[in-house]
């Protein structure tokens, strides 16, 4: 028997992960994290006022922005599975859907769902803005989520599947058992883009007047008019925190890619 | 040829009264009724619109108007986006630090919006509860200044106030004309005006220019005054604010 071939996905427009296998000093990566944090240091130090200040400012931000992406992410992994499986559901029902859904959520602008959820639908029912936000954003993510399920089940060779039937397993059992162990080492490393995706887009929630990174920094600069010290730190917190995550998902995949090296 | 080059000539001699007029350039975020807003025919419109128009004719400049997001907008007044701002702003000191303001073309209070079934009067009552302002306008600061309130700051009065109207918040703090467009007219079923918030002096609406640009700043000056003089801002308030 051929050895099971593992595909790729590329989904997403996550931060670029970094080569598992770039070990250098001197990688885009290195460059990127060293110049941010240096800048993150040196700008407060050479300058408190307004540097210091806006880094005063914004903590609270960072844990709102941390919050609504872990609570969106870890629904959006539930949803995504679900719709993975309901795609590629020989139920038509189920499968007409999931499709449905995946169809409505990629057609429609997050920002337009940010505002439909909150503003629209607020009308009837009464969410707080950090319920709003998450369900918003889980919503929009598990759609992509479901693609990429759908995509690393898919990837998993339908000889396994196969197999699996003729040795009396049913399909649930087969696809608990036997297919998605498999599909996971495919799935991570794209869910891990979706994360960092999620992450970056959840600076659109600041429009619900819930106080993330961005929303914070904007008061600030509204108050001082510093505009240009108050993005530049923005980016770079932003960036920092990216560019901490992108290594992380890229440890993961290398982890991950284990029968594949040599 | 030659009536064409004699129409070209008329017509070059009917538009220079036009050319040697100035326009200016005025950045407003229309979404502050009755002050400046999109109407339906989505033209900016509003109080300070007419009050400029007027002060144009007076002092010989014809203004246009540039809907702009509030958040921003002085920062695009400082890269030359346009030559002045006409966007209810509160003449500030904090402000006259970033800028120059013209005299002040209309005076506000803050008033303190609630829902109807509330007894609050003041910020003070409010403690450990939700008030909502737009971004950078003066009654945002006014919550961020009351000791145990949370302040919202929302991009657009208009969400403030639907966020109250649904129940979100419990308050809206804005500029008095405004509130009266929401609490009187928009939303009368839901909300009231609970009180006008005392934040010290008067607050007075100013044109915001750079600093120094004197010959825009005088021209809109000019303007300003002449509408006061001849009575015109009074028949003004009667068309937009009814009082």
């Amino acid at each position: 028997m051929p050895e099971p071939e593992i595909t790729k996905i590329e989904v997403g427009d996550g931060a670029a992960i970094p080569s598992p296998d770039d070990r250098g000093l001197v990688s885009a990566w290195w460059i990127a994290l060293l110049g941010a944090i240096g800048l993150l240091i040196a700008l407060p130090l050479i300058k408190p006022d307004p540097y210091l200040r806006i880094l005063k400012f914004v903590p609270d931000g960072i844990l709102i922005t941390f919050e609504v992406t872990v609570l969106s992410i870890s629904l959006a992994i539930v949803i995504g599975l679900l719709t993975g499986l309901g795609r590629i559901s020989r139920n038509r029902f189920i499968n007409l859907a999931a499709s449905l859904y995946v169809e409505v959520v990629r057609g429609i602008p997050l920002l337009v769902q940010l505002f439909y959820i909150y503003y629209a639908l607020g009308r009837f029912v009464r969410v707080p803005d950090l319920v709003a936000a998450v369900i918003a954003m889980a919503f929009c993510y598990g759609a992509y989520m479901g693609e990429v399920f759908r995509a690393g089940i898919k990837s998993i060779d339908h000889g396994q599947t196969e197999a699996s039937l003729s040795l009396g397993f049913n399909h649930r059992q087969t696809m608990a058992y036997v297919i998605l162990p498999q599909a996971w080492r495919t799935i991570l490393p794209p869910v891990g883009n979706e994360f960092i995706a999620l992450l970056k887009d959840t600076s659109l929630v600041s429009i619900l007047a819930v106080a993330d990174i961005l929303r914070r920094g904007r008061e600030y600069a509204s108050e001082s008019f510093n505009y240009f010290e108050t993005y530049t730190m923005i980016a770079l917190i932003y960036l920092l925190i990216t560019l901490v995550l992108s290594k992380l998902i890229s440890i993961m995949e290398y982890r991950l890619s284990h029968y594949e090296r040599r | 040829m030659r009536t064409l080059l004699a129409a070209l000539l008329l017509l070059c001699a009917m538009s220079r009264p036009t050319l040697a007029e100035t326009t200016i350039v005025f950045a407003t975020d229309a979404t502050w009724p009755p002050m400046e807003f999109v109407n339906e025919q989505k033209q900016v419109v509003g109080y300070a619109m007419d009050f400029m128009a007027a002060a144009g004719k007076e002092a010989g400049f014809k203004p246009v108007f540039k809907n702009t997001a509030w958040d921003g907008i002085f920062a695009g007044l400082a890269a030359k986006k346009y030559d002045a701002i006409v966007s209810s702003v509160s003449i500030t000191e904090e402000r006259k630090k970033a800028m120059d303001f013209s005299e002040p073309y209309f005076t506000v209070r803050q008033a303190l919006i609630v829902n109807k079934a509330s007894t609050a009067k003041t910020l003070a009552d409010l403690k450990g509860q939700k008030v909502g302002g737009q971004i950078g306008t003066t009654g945002y600061f006014a919550i961020k200044a009351a000791e145990g309130v949370e302040a919202k700051s929302y991009d657009e009065i208009g969400l403030a106030m639907e966020d109250l109207n649904v129940g979100r918040i419990a308050a809206v703090v804005c500029d008095d004309p405004v509130a009266a467009n929401y609490a009187l007219d928009k939303y009368k079923e839901k909300l009231k005006i609970a009180a006008i918030i005392e934040t010290g002096e008067a607050e007075n609406y100013g044109v915001a220019v750079n600093k120094g640009n004197k010959q825009v700043l005088d021209m809109v000056n000019k303007g300003i005054a002449a509408v006061k003089a001849k009575g015109l801002d009074k028949d003004l308030k009667k068309k937009w604010i009814g009082q």
